[in-house]
């Protein structure tokens, strides 16, 4: 039986109210408008926060774990300066130009997905998939970022072809992006930086049907 | 375009400018000014997600994503400013990935000035102004469940109403407080 609406948003405040994270369901997002409002209010209860000592700890072993770069052009300094307008954008630009830790070697080359037993898939009507724009969809256990071109469609896989890390579409560069390290992978799964060795991500196979249905071959 | 750490030389040649070097700040000291822009970050992304482990997941998505910039010795202001759009950008994955909401719907609740100082308590002022503009039961509701942390059973007594008609106020409340713009 379908969880009703009000024990669905009680289900998600009691674990805001005791300080867990969102555990969203399948269905949950018919009402995600109230749930941002009740994660807005929960943090309203405890009012500003700082980081918890071991979770700073954390952070600074993360940012000092890779060498530094020692030195920098005054010209790449100035064009860091000039990122916040910049954005998002110039800063993964910035990034990988700068990224210090060394590429990772290629590894083997990227193959579809073909689950064993696999299944097609629905996940929405062509209509819902805006032109050349990635949408993430998910077929069982088999996670896709799905691009309409016209009346046709391609999928790649939505994690990260060299960190175990999901992507996520970023609508001003038109770029996939790991949250997880400085690296970016065009629409066709391509890694957007030539000089940061990666395999391209897996393709994800994906069909149109008649009734004009997108299907990702899933579990 | 190399990842290997350029001569000037080098940089001269792909850049065209002078190829002229400045030094960066010291390790710790870096990494301490970019701590520092973390807390900020953090305590933005607390206020919109309502839990530390969320939080923490998020503000460390951040950092790894702004590492290469945390790294450049650029000032304060220029990173913050640049962890404050990888921040509107992570939440926004954050939320479209699990209840598949639009950058655009959350365009009111990203597009915030970056901060110029400590961690505020803005998200309380916030839901004050929210509450303010509810009625009088949805607002004492939210009221008594998020800002007092009463249970739904205790909500229910002081309101002298049942757990489950509570719990459908509660649900229209939140619906009520979503639609509320507290800027306006």
């Amino acid at each position: 039986m379908p969880e009703q609406p009000e024990n669905r948003i009680e289900r998600i405040v009691e674990d805001l109210l005791h300080g867990r994270r969102l555990r969203l369901r399948a269905g949950d997002a018919e009402e995600k408008q109230a749930i941002i409002a009740a994660a807005r209010l929960a943090a309203a209860r405890s009012g500003p926060q700082r980081m918890s000592p071991a979770f700073r700890r954390r952070l600074a072993q993360i940012l000092d774990s890779t060498p530094r770069e020692p030195r920098l052009t005054r010209r790449t300094a100035l064009v860091a300066g000039l990122g916040v307008a910049a954005g998002a954008l110039a800063g993964g630009i910035v990034g990988r130009e700068l990224a210090s830790s060394p590429a990772p070697s290629p590894l083997s080359a990227s193959s579809p997905v073909v689950p064993r037993n696999g299944r097609w898939t629905d996940v929405g009507a062509m209509a819902d998939f805006s032109e050349g724009q990635g949408k993430l969809v998910r077929a069982g256990a088999v996670g896709a970022f799905v691009f309409r071109r016209g009346q046709t469609v391609t999928a790649v896989s939505s994690m990260c072809s060299h960190l175990p890390c999901e992507l996520w579409w970023e609508s001003g560069s038109s770029l996939l992006e790991c949250p997880c390290h400085p690296v970016s992978f065009t629409s066709d799964g391509k890694p957007s930086s030539p000089s940061y060795t990666l395999p391209a991500l897996n393709e994800v196979k994906v069909r149109v049907t008649a009734a004009a249905r997108v299907e990702v071959l899933g579990t | 375009m190399t990842l290997d750490p350029r001569s000037p030389s080098d940089s001269s040649a792909s850049s065209g400018d002078s190829g002229e070097v400045v030094e960066l700040p010291s390790a710790t000291r870096a990494t301490d000014i970019a701590l520092d822009e973390l807390e900020l970050v953090y305590a933005f992304i607390y206020a919109r997600v309502g839990n530390r482990a969320d939080a923490e997941d998020l503000t460390q998505q951040v950092a790894m994503k702004a590492i290469p910039r945390l790294r450049q010795g650029a000032p304060a202001s220029a990173i913050r400013g640049y962890l404050f759009a990888t921040a509107r950008s992570v939440l926004g994955a954050f939320w479209s990935t699990r209840l598949g909401v639009s950058q655009a719907e959350l365009h009111e609740d990203l597009a915030l000035a970056v901060p110029q100082g400590p961690p505020s308590d803005e998200s309380a002022e916030r839901a004050r102004r929210i509450l303010e503009r509810l009625s009088d039961n949805y607002r004492r509701v939210l009221e008594l469940r998020f800002l007092h942390g009463y249970s739904l059973k205790e909500v229910a007594a002081e309101m002298r109403s049942t757990v489950g008609a509570v719990k459908v106020m509660q649900l229209r409340a939140l619906r009520a407080a979503a639609k509320v713009d507290p800027d306006a």
